[in-house]
Formats: C-alpha cells, structure tokens, sequence
C-alpha cells in the first residue's frame, strides 16, 4: 500500500508582530526518512519545529502528523498523538529531580500500561538502545556529561515507541567523536526502529553522514529541498556560503559522494 | 478462542514446539501480550517462533517476548517467517539483553552513617557559612578602603527592592501584630482595671522584640529568599564565571551592595514596624480599652525608654547580616541544576529564621546582663 506522508507541513505563515517569519512553508515527509531543517540564525527553524509538535500556533497553514491535522484536531486526538512522536529539546530537557531510569519511566507510567515486572527491563532497554552503559540508569542528569544527557534525552523520547522523532540541534555542544556517535544513533533508530526523524542541525557531517532529504528554509520559504548532493547546487547565496566553508575545510573530497 | 489467546499460539508437530505471533505487537497492548504468553504454556525447550501473521512488532513488545521465553528456561530455536523490519527490531532487542538483564542499585547507608553524613554536611555548611563571612569582611575593608570599588547604582536597586518594596507587607502585618496584642492584653488587664499598662506592654513589647523578630522573618522570607534565587540561576547562567572573568570580583558586585542593603534595610524597616504596631494597638485601644489616642501616645511618652527602641533596632542589624550572608552564600554555592536552586533557596529561609530566634535568645541573655 502506498502510505500518505508521514509530517504533512502546508503553506505555513507565522508573523511576529510586523516580522514575518514563514512565509508559506511545505513540505512534506514519508515514513522511514531522516529529513534535516537547516537555516541561518533567525530563519525560524526551532518555530517551525515547534508549530510541528503543537506547541506554537502558527498564523495560517495546516500542519498534518500521521494524517492527524494538529492545530485543528480535538484535545483528545491530540493527545493521543502526543504520544506518537519524541521530541528532544535542545539542552535534553531532562527532569532533574529524577534519576535517568525515572525520567524514562515518567512516560510509560502515565501513558502506558505496562505490567510491573516489564517496567524495569523496559526502561533499562530504552537506555541501552540510546546507547547509554546501564550504570548511568541511577544517574541524575547532572551526573552525566552532555552527551550522555542527550542520549537519556533519546531514551525518554523513545520510551512510548514513538513513530516519529524531532530534534533541535542534537550535536550542538558536542565533540565531534560524540556527534558522529550520535549521527550512528539516529540512523539506526531510523532503519532498525523505522523511525522517521526531523532533525535541525548546523552540522555538516550530520548532514554529509545520515540525512536522506535536506529541507533549506531562508526568507521565510523553503528554498531547496532535496539529498544534500542536489541541495549543494542550488543557486543561493547563503546555501553556497554555507557549503563553502566545508569545501574550504576538505578541498576535492567534497565531490567523494556521500 | 478468547481474544487474548489470538495474540499467541503454541503447536506442536513432529516434537518441535512453535509459538505463533499474530497481530498488533505493540506497546499500548503489552499487557495483554503480556498476559497471552504467560498463558500460552511456553515448554522449556528449543522453540520456533513464526511472525507470518504478525502485523506490527516494537521493542516493548519484542522485550515481553524474549523475557517470557526467558523466563519460562526456554531459548529460540529458529525465526520463521518474519518481516524484515520485525527481525530487524528483534535483533536491536536480543543485541541488549545482556546490557539489561542486572538491575544496578545506588548504595543504601545504615541510619548511624546517615546521622554521621549530617553531622559533617552541618559541619560543612557551618564552615563555608563562617568563611563567607570573613570574605565579606574582607571585602567590605576593601570597599572602605577604595569606596570606588563600591557600586553605588547597585546598592540603590537592591535597596530600593529590599526596604522600599517591603514597606506594604511590614505596615500590614505589624498593625496587626499591634491589634491582637492591644486586645489580648487587654482582656487580662480589663479585669484588674489596669487598662492603661496595655500600652507599656504593647510599646515595650513591640519595639524590643517583636517587631523586630517578625520584620526579619518576613525579610528572610522575602530578601533571603530572592538573594538565593538570584544568585544562583547566575551561577547556573555561569554569569557569576563570566563576572570572575571580566576580572570582576563577585563579593564587590553582587554581596556586598545587597549586605549593606539590607543592613540599613531592616533597622528602617523595624522603625517602621514599631510605629505601625503602636498605631494598631492605639486603633484597638480606643473602642476596647477606653483609651483615648491622646492617653495613648502620653502613656507611650512615660512607659517607653528609648533604649528598648535602641535594643529592636541593633539587633536587627545584626539580623540583617545573618540574613543578607545566608542568603547570598547559598546562592553562590548551588550546584549546576534547576534542582538545587530550589533545595537552597528553602534551605535559606530555614536557616535564616532559625538563626534570627537563635540571635534573639542570645540577645535577651546578654542585654539582661548588661542591664538594658
């Protein structure tokens, strides 16, 4: 069967005051793809994130997740679809009060009824399919170093077996050994988990390594849209000076083909 | 076939055991996935899992699953008719099941080691409490010596938040403060006929000890409070690094405006309490008591000596110290989560009412002595 998109995105307009930040965004995603959100600072990226999960009400447009418009659904089906996406904040967003198994457990005790004797094991396995050592279960988040938060941060995303994943600059302030870990990450939620993931970056080699499809947003349109070989091409100033300074930093290897 | 024995099946042919998977395998269902394999009379032998009829599978799923055959000293012979992206998801399981198998624990102490690691926490926060005093003497010597150093814009704000804005709250409840005394003492002196010694009670009582007690539990509360929060969400903000970077020096720009502050704060804020506490027990005098405010102030005039006025306010100040170190050195000492902004800042009203009631005790003792 040929599936409808998975993220729906329709002739999104959002104003602030006098600004106008999005000016008539779409695009759309199908299952099983790592699609990647770049701009420049200020293009309204982390807005247009936030109009996706429903947190910001965007001034037209329609935003559609699993066929499920999300700003004009009912409180009930929205919730209900809440619990069909993950979404990592930029810094983790971990509860700091609890330790990192009870902030996985947090979404599975009030969304799901797990049996008591699965809970623990459950938990435990979100951790380790985040790729964290079982020892940083008893953590609290401050323990932990920022990877490793970011990690517990995938693993409360993933507790309710989300079909979808966004996330705000997951490489941010990480070591780029660490980023390249985390890049390994997501592609394997994405073809071992099917996931199908949104992510916003600035990272080039996230981009280079796992993303399937680029989505370019400036002046407030999504002007390439594309795999970042395609992306690469287009004539934009921003875009090409964007992709030069990696072509500066790695000479002809750029051409390798990812 | 009830519902949940559709979830799962077992046949056996030929001696070989195979457990059928037939269905939605995902996580809102687990319980009864759950409930099915415990029924399903799992043999413990090598068995044969056939996912030919499973329409979804998830890793919540895939872990009730394993467990269960697990758990029933059975292992898996052969995978048959999967899909693809079900073995995948099987695999992703399987390749953690050692990772999660143990449960690891946070070492529990004995209730003799728990009183001991208090012990040395006290110790420890008495410590750093008597070593923030001492930097801030240094500092305030510093400021004296160089008064360039001394932020005067800095000292007006945090003036200007600590008296000025708490003026409201102290009038309010000192008034009241001076109501209830004026009454209560009244009802026992009104038997004796000795309505007017209400007022020395009242005057005395006020100026010497609660007002300024209760003028500085609501500056705890308040002052103390707000010092801690500030504070340290800057420590959070690493602004108090970025200060010790621009070659700053915290003391200067963030401790010492907000002591000297509060140290001319609360005297004033006491006065303040003293007056309007008299003025309640004036208001309540004249329909309870019969005494007229003209009696009143003329009593007051002959029953109160300046010097229990002089008591109230230089234990206030003392006050005030206590409070404005408390409170900026628990802020600057949370460590980096939102978490410990709120344990230091409940820990600061804590520690500065219990050390404000600790103070006036001492006071009471040594002022009797000295015969004031």
């Amino acid at each position: 069967m040929s599936e409808a998109p998975v993220i729906e995105v329709n002739a999104i307009v959002t104003r602030f005051g006098a600004q106008t930040v999005h000016d008539g965004v779409s695009f759309s995603i199908p299952r099983g793809q790592i699609a990647a959100l770049i701009g420049g600072s200020g293009s309204g990226k982390s807005v247009l994130l936030r109009e996706i999960i429903g947190l910001h009400r965007p001034n037209s447009g329609t935003v559609s997740l699993l066929g499920t418009d999300v700003w004009s659904a009912p409180e009930e089906e929205l919730a209900a679809l809440r619990q069909r996406f993950g979404m990592l904040f930029q810094d983790g967003a971990l509860f700091s009060s609890l330790t990192v198994a009870q902030n996985v457990a947090t979404p599975l005790i009030e969304h799901a009824r797990v049996p008591e004797h699965l809970l623990g094991p459950l938990v435990r396995l979100r951790i380790a399919l985040a790729g964290l050592p079982v020892d940083a279960a008893t953590k609290m988040p401050s323990e932990l170093s920022g990877g490793m938060r970011k990690r517990a941060a995938v693993a409360r995303a993933l507790a309710l077996e989300p079909e979808m994943l966004f996330l705000d600059e997951p490489t941010s302030g990480l070591d780029p050994i660490t980023a390249r870990a985390f890049d390994s990450l997501l592609r394997f939620l994405c073809d071992d988990l099917g996931l199908t993931i949104l992510v916003i970056t600035h990272d080039l080699e996230t981009l280079l390594a796992i993303v399937d499809r680029t989505i370019v947003l400036a002046g407030g349109k999504v002007i390439a849209d594309g795999p970042v070989k395609e992306v690469m091409r287009v004539d934009d100033p921003w875009l090409q000076s964007y992709f030069r300074v990696r072509t500066m930093l790695e000479g002809p290897e750029m051409n390798r083909g990812t | 076939m009830s519902a949940s024995a559709r979830d799962c099946w077992l046949e056996q042919a030929d001696g070989q055991a195979t457990l059928f998977l037939a269905g939605a395998w995902h996580l809102p269902r687990i319980a009864r996935i759950d409930a099915a394999l415990a029924a399903a009379g799992i043999p413990a032998s090598a068995l044969v899992l056939d996912g030919a009829a499973l329409h979804t599978l998830d890793t919540a799923a895939a872990l009730a699953l394993l467990r269960r055959i697990d758990g029933a000293g059975a292992s898996v012979a052969r995978l048959e008719n999967f899909g693809v992206s079900h073995l995948r998801v099987i695999e992703a399981v399987v390749g953690r099941l050692g990772d999660i198998g143990a449960e690891a624990r946070r070492r529990r102490h004995g209730p003799l080691a728990v009183l001991g690691m208090h012990v040395l926490e006290f110790r420890d926060l008495m410590l750093g409490h008597l070593d923030f005093l001492g930097r801030s003497a240094i500092a305030l010597g510093d400021a004296a010596l160089r008064p360039r150093v001394l932020r005067l814009r800095e000292l007006a704000a945090q003036f200007h938040h600590v008296c000025v804005e708490a003026i409201p709250v102290v009038v309010l409840v000192t008034f009241l403060i001076g109501v209830v005394l004026a009454y209560l003492f009244g009802m026992q002196a009104e038997k004796y006929g000795a309505n007017i010694f209400v007022v020395d009670g009242v005057a005395i009582g006020t100026t010497r000890e609660l007002s300024p007690i209760i003028v500085a539990v609501i500056v705890a509360g308040r002052s103390g409070a707000a010092f801690t929060a500030q504070l340290g969400t800057m420590v959070l903000t690493e602004e108090i690094d970025a200060i010790r970077t621009l070659g700053l020096s915290p003391m200067q720009v963030l401790v010492i405006p907000r002591l000297l502050a509060l140290v001319v704060a609360l005297p004033l804020l006491v006065f303040v309490g003293d007056v309007s506490s008299m003025l309640g027990a004036m208001t309540a005098a004249n329909p309870l008591l019969d005494i007229t405010p003209a009696t009143f102030i003329d009593r007051v005039h002959w029953a109160l000596r300046l010097d229990h006025v002089i008591v109230g306010l230089v234990k206030s100040a003392v006050f005030a110290v206590f409070i404005a170190i408390i409170g900026c050195r628990m802020g600057m000492s949370v460590s980096r989560d939102s978490r410990s902004i709120g344990i230091s800042t409940t820990s600061t009203v804590v520690q500065c009412i219990v050390a404000v009631i600790l103070l006036d005790a001492f006071f009471a003792i040594v002022f009797q002595e000295l015969g004031y």
